[in-house]
């Protein structure tokens, strides 16, 4: 192994988000998102998400007391998902829309909340027939 | 319909493959840039207008001012994959990276050692390298 590839940052393996309430932040990733729950440790909840986990934990330190990144989950069909994500509690910011035109194909994105009032997002890339 | 039945369906129904995109907020662009390119290593996908788009195994990171005052907070906590964390830590202190603790053995798991270390980047947040690392074969201490 080079120096190089000893040390590429090949992948994000986990992203943590903020959760004052794990056990709602949990049913939330879990029975709204859909989110395949990997176990709970304590105040840590682990979810998988297409091979990266996600760790929902209560703040340790007032510095760590903050909103999460904006996640944008890939779905198929956004308006299908924006659907079933609202009729499930979700609360969202607005309707699906393009949000850029790539070479190839249009970003639909949409924003919602989640249990914690985390701002997180749909997104879906649709083939613009050239 | 029961609560199991429900929570399938609503999966399959609702779909997400994974996460395509993480918005990290950079108060300096140039600065940013500079960081995720040439110390962290990650490919620049392209800049549009103020944002910088990264890709890290498939996942876009897109860099850029937040576009409320709600949104002008710190990133979340990103945990990189490195192949080997000692290595990584020693890259990011020749390049003068803040570093939060040395590398530590966060957990034993059942086959593998979870490695991690704890850094800044360069607009102030709070990011990890992190390596599982078979009990086969484990890291020397570098400490």
């Amino acid at each position: 192994m080079n120096s190089q590839e000893s040390t590429a940052l090949a992948r994000i393996g986990q992203i943590a988000i903020n959760a004052h309430d794990v056990d709602r932040a949990t049913a939330f990733y879990r029975d709204v998102l859909g989110l395949r729950h990997l176990f709970r440790a304590g105040q840590l909840s682990f979810f998988d998400c297409g091979g990266v986990r996600l760790m929902l934990d209560k703040p340790e330190k007032p510095e760590f007391d903050h909103p999460s990144s904006i996640l944008y989950f890939q779905v198929g069909d956004i308006r299908a998902a924006r659907e079933r994500l609202k009729a499930a509690g979700a609360k969202f910011e607005d309707e699906p829309h393009v949000i850029a035109e790539m070479p190839g194909y249009n970003l639909w994105m949409t924003f919602f909340r989640d249990s914690e009032g985390n701002l997180l997002a749909l997104m879906s890339e649709v083939a613009r027939p050239s | 319909m029961n609560a199991t039945a429900s929570r399938a369906g609503m999966a399959h129904a609702i779909g997400i493959d994974g996460i395509g995109q993480i918005s990290i907020i950079a108060h300096d662009l140039p600065r940013a840039t500079a960081f995720y390119r040439d110390v962290l290593g990650l490919p620049l996908l392209f800049t549009a207008g103020n944002m910088a788009f990264f890709d890290c195994g498939g996942v876009r990171l897109m860099l850029g001012p937040a576009s409320a005052p709600e949104l002008d907070h710190p990133s979340s906590i990103l945990y990189f994959r490195v192949p080997d964390v000692h290595a990584a830590h020693e890259h990011l202190v020749n390049r003068g990276v803040k570093i939060e603790a040395p590398p530590r053995l966060i957990a034993r798991i059942e086959t593998y050692d979870l490695w991690m270390v704890g850094f800044r980047d360069s607009e102030g947040n709070i990011m990890q390298l992190m390596s599982e690392v078979p009990r086969s074969s484990q890291p020397s201490s570098a400490a």
